[in-house]
């Protein structure tokens, strides 16, 4: 009995020691640590990605010969329909060229696209963040946005040697500026992601709407980035209003909820677009110090 | 042995027990005190003791809501609110980093060994050094000049951004925020679309600031990013005089939502910061723009800053308001007016106006110079208030501006001959070079003289010598009470306590017109110690000059009456459908029609072939009388241009007044200065009401109507 007392007692010391140095740690140190956890915790994350993938592999690969031969038959078609549409883009692409030279318009931001397999989802917020398989290494950097296609999916917070941590558009850490389908003087919107518990669905909210817009009748508002803030190129969808916009009678303003462009749970690969040319916002996310 | 130790402790003497009694006593008062205390507090005094408790531990913030709009007739919005992004920073949230700072400067001085440290000092620098050093952060992200190529480079270090002026943290206002508003985010950027409050920047350049703020500025932090409403007036100077401007105030408002359920007299309220109007539409209409205001009752810590809300109340916009202008008309008015300079290519002092003639309606009003309301709508730069000053932009020339009418009132003067019979439409007058009254010449504008005039002819060219002798003959009474008759000694009055006393404001006019109309008489002249009235005087008034002071809403008042045959117009700047036309006081001008033909015949051949021709609109005939007023300013003699007038002349739809201040020369007219500016505002009234009252253009040399 004294001896599991004893016992007890040393395990309450040895924690209370732990908490201890922990708190009085240098904050270099403690970040250290927190890197070699992650890099430690990569090749898990790693092997738990692949192992999905290899799942999915095989439950392919036991379909019939009969169902292989019919989807084959309509990807033909569908890369049929493709090809006309990148034809008509070869002719906009060119005409777009063109018009920029005759304008002497400078291209705003460039972007290295580097595609990247999710990993996971992080389980302390299930629906705001995932981690995607690709990381410094690849050339990614806190800030890049992360896009399916022209849906936007989030922004990259954290880089690991081989993994990135993505703030998701629902993700209460997430911010942009947006335009709103139907809004002829292109204004501001701002979108946010809303904390939500564990089993609630995972939403954004876009605030700061004129109060004199009105969304098109008969479908979902679309709401796009500006490309103003020089983090996310223009134009890319972030979503849809969500039962149109009400009124929040702060003055001129509205408010309405955001579903996202795709389902976020859902998602299998995404593409980081890292600017070719750091940001300053950039530059305060590493941290760095003024002088 | 038991008994013994009872016996030790029970009293066995009475004086023993009554010692007991009177210590029960004592603990059994002291109990009920207590207990009666608690009691007291708990059940009588509670609800006042809660109320206590609740105003030195909650607080209420109130927020101002949203102004209604300001439209034109059409539905243009003149005046509307934008999305106004500031950054803050929440107090509360640095507290670390102040103290930080602070054991650092501490630990600074006592390596110095500088004696006695300040330390309250010390905490204020420190906190200014945390706020700097944030403030750089914010700038350094929405300022696009920082991206130059050491930046291009990943490894690139931050380099602050050093700028005089609204790049530093005043250290007057942060200490002004801490004794005041401790409890609210302190303002780092008022205004993100256009951070320098002296440095103006396009409405791209603005929301270019505002999204990089958003989206490259970390989330999470003590750095907060909120949104409002301010004024904004799109058009910039246009209309300004009309529109007004809005201020900041402190008092406390009336119009608050939903106050009954917090017992706000009890609470600690913090120190308000709404707009209110200023000047012109925005004061008058003051209490249907302003809405109502909002709450939050929060509770506070015991450092002051807010800690949880507890209830709230959204602030409610205003209502709209819809104005008779047509803002095509007033931009059209302003281009021509900004058209008028000296030789210099200095701006002259004018001011211009068009009413509907039936409705009273105003539709242009403009007075030059003029103001940027978006630049007052905030923080008015003493830089600029001290240029608004010195051009003297301040003053409404159009209704509070004082001139003598000159040659305009010749309509007046005819007027009146015809309705006291000293003569007729159609009598002929001799008028030579000059007009002797007393022992002095009244001269001509013409050297030769004009011969043989009658009224027609005389408006036409403007005859001085006809109106001497018919104003002469009608002497000063009828003459000024002719004036009155027009209502151009009664102020346009129109107060802010009429409209919001509830009632019918007599000419919905946003701004108290000028009171120092002078129409003299034989009155006014004794009472201003001026001696008695005499020949010259009536002479001198019979061509509106002397003591005759009037402003050019009052003009164009006269002319949209003249035009439809009537004494008085009541101007109005509301817009209502359901107007009926009927003005107050009007009644028929009493003339003939014959008589009336020939005054609006004589004003039409002004605009054809007379004095105003340089204003002629081909396939627009319309009336007009052009009028030249000689006076001093600063010693020299200067010109005055004046024209009034009515469109179409057969059916007239709009009335207008322009008044052109002429500086130190005499090279300013009323045809020559004043006309192209009516030109223009008639030819843009006539642009927005499509060709419906344009006509094929007459042979020149047949008269007008």
């Amino acid at each position: 009995m004294d001896q599991n007392r004893q016992g007890a007692r040393a395990s309450y010391i040895a924690l209370a020691i732990f908490v201890a140095l922990w708190v009085l740690m240098p904050s270099a140190v403690r970040r250290l640590n927190r890197e070699a956890f992650a890099e430690f915790q990569a090749p898990a994350l790693h092997l738990l990605g692949k192992s999905r993938d290899m799942a999915t592999f095989w439950e392919k690969k036991s379909r019939s010969t009969e169902e292989m031969a019919a989807a084959g038959r309509d990807l033909a078609r569908i890369n049929a329909a493709l090809e006309i549409k990148l034809n008509a883009m070869d002719d906009v692409r060119r005409e777009n060229i063109r018009l920029r030279e005759i304008t002497r318009y400078v291209v705003p931001a460039e972007y290295m696209s580097v595609v990247a397999r999710v990993a996971t989802r992080d389980s302390s917020s299930w629906w705001q963040r995932i981690v995607i398989r690709k990381g410094r290494n690849d050339g990614i950097r806190p800030g890049a946005p992360v896009v399916f296609g022209n849906n936007v999916v989030g922004r990259v917070t954290a880089v690991h040697l081989t993994t990135s941590e993505v703030d998701l558009v629902t993700s209460p850490g997430f911010r942009c500026t947006a335009y709103l389908e139907g809004d002829d003087q292109n204004r501001i919107a701002l979108v946010n992601g809303v904390a939500s518990n564990s089993l609630g669905t995972a939403k954004a909210r876009v605030s700061v709407i004129p109060h004199d817009y009105t969304p098109p009748a008969g479908q979902p508002a679309r709401v796009f980035t500006t490309g103003m803030g020089g983090v996310f190129p223009s134009r890319l969808l972030l979503g849809y209003l969500d039962g149109g916009t009400y009124s929040t009678q702060v003055g001129n303003f509205k408010e309405s909820l955001l579903i996202p462009s795709r389902d976020l749970y859902n998602l299998q690969e995404v593409s980081v677009l890292v600017p070719l040319h750091p940001n300053p916002g950039e530059a305060l996310m590493q941290g760095d110090q003024f002088q | 042995m038991k008994d013994s130790n009872e016996m030790r402790v029970l009293p066995s003497t009475p004086v023993e027990r009554l010692r007991l009694h009177i210590v029960f006593a004592v603990f059994f008062a002291g109990f009920l005190y207590i207990g009666g205390g608690l009691a007291y507090r708990q059940l009588v005094q509670s609800g006042d003791l809660k109320e206590q408790s609740n105003s030195q531990s909650q607080r209420v913030v109130l927020r101002p809501p949203a102004r209604g709009r300001i439209y034109d007739r059409n539905g243009f919005a003149l005046v509307d609110s934008r999305a106004r992004w500031s950054v803050k920073a929440d107090l509360a949230a640095l507290q670390k980093e102040f103290r930080a700072e602070y054991l650092r400067l501490v630990a600074a001085e006592k390596a110095r060994e500088v004696g006695k440290i300040d330390r309250e000092r010390l905490m204020e620098v420190a906190r200014l050094r945390v706020l700097q050093g944030w403030l750089n952060k914010v700038w350094f992200v929405i300022d696009e000049t920082n991206r130059n190529d050491k930046l291009r480079r990943p490894t690139a270090k931050i380099v602050p951004v050093t700028a005089p002026g609204e790049r530093h943290v005043s250290e007057e206002d942060l200490r002004k925020h801490l004794l005041e508003r401790r409890a609210l985010p302190f303002t780092l950027v008022s205004d993100l679309a256009f951070p320098g409050a002296s440095q103006a920047q396009s409405p791209e350049e603005g929301s270019k600031s505002v999204a990089r703020f958003i989206e490259q500025f970390p989330v999470e932090g003590p750095i907060r990013l909120e949104s409002d409403n301010i004024r904004t007036y799109p058009f910039g100077a246009l209309a300004s005089h009309v529109l007004g401007y809005v201020k900041d105030t402190d008092q406390l408002p009336e119009n608050v939502n939903d106050i009954s359920d917090v017992r706000i007299e009890t609470l600690q309220k913090l120190h308000y910061t709404g707009k209110t109007g200023a000047a012109g539409v925005e004061l008058t209409y003051n209490h249907v723009l302003s809405g109502f205001t909002g709450w939050e009752l929060w509770t506070k810590t015991s450092l002051g800053y807010n800690q949880t809300r507890l209830k709230h109340s959204e602030p409610a916009q205003g209502s709209h308001v819809f104005l008779s202008l047509d803002y095509r008309i007033q931009a059209a008015t302003e281009a021509a007016l900004a058209k008028i300079k000296d030789s210099q290519s200095k701006l002259l002092p004018a001011a211009a106006v068009m009413l509907d003639v039936h409705t009273g309606e105003i539709l242009a009003l403009a007075s030059q110079p003029t103001f940027d309301p978006n630049r007052l709508a905030d923080r008015v730069s003493k830089a600029y208030y001290m240029e608004v000053e010195k051009s003297g932009a301040w003053l409404n020339r159009a209704t509070q501006g004082l001139y003598a009418p000159g040659s305009t009132f010749k309509v007046v003067t005819a007027i009146a001959g015809m309705r006291k019979k000293v003569v007729d439409w159609d009598d002929v007058l001799e008028c030579g070079a000059f007009y002797r009254v007393g022992n002095r010449d009244f001269p001509e504008h013409e050297p030769v003289g004009y011969g043989d005039v009658n009224v027609d002819k005389m408006l036409a060219i403007s005859c001085n010598v006809w109106n001497y002798q018919v104003g002469l003959r009608t002497g000063i009474d009828a003459l000024s009470a002719e004036a009155r008759r027009f209502g151009l000694d009664r102020p346009l009055l129109n107060t802010v306590s009429d409209v919001e006393s509830g009632g019918q404001p007599m000419t919905e006019l946003p701004f108290a017109a000028s009171r120092g109309l002078v129409v003299p008489d034989r009155e006014y002249k004794l009472r201003i110690k001026a001696g008695p009235w005499n020949d010259g005087d009536t002479a001198n008034l019979s061509i509106g000059q002397g003591y005759l002071l009037t402003t050019p809403l009052h003009m164009a008042s006269f002319a949209a009456s003249l035009a439809r045959g009537e004494t008085r117009t009541t101007p109005s700047i509301i817009h209502d459908v359901r107007r009926d036309g009927r003005h107050q006081g009007a009644e028929p001008i009493g003339l003939s029609k014959a008589q009336l033909d020939a005054i609006h015949g004589g004003m039409v051949r002004c605009v054809e072939e007379g004095t105003a021709r340089i204003a002629r609109i081909p396939g627009l005939p319309y009336a007009g009388k052009t009028g030249t007023t000689e006076y001093f300013q600063k010693g020299e003699k200067a010109h005055l241009a004046w024209m009034i007038g009515f469109a179409p002349a057969d059916n007239p739809v709009v009335a207008f007044a322009v008044l052109v201040e002429g500086q130190l020369d005499t090279s300013t007219w009323g045809g020559k200065t004043a006309g192209p500016v009516a030109k223009e505002m008639l030819e843009a009234w006539a642009a927005t009401a499509g060709s419906k009252y344009l006509v094929t253009p007459k042979p020149k040399d047949e008269p007008g109507r």
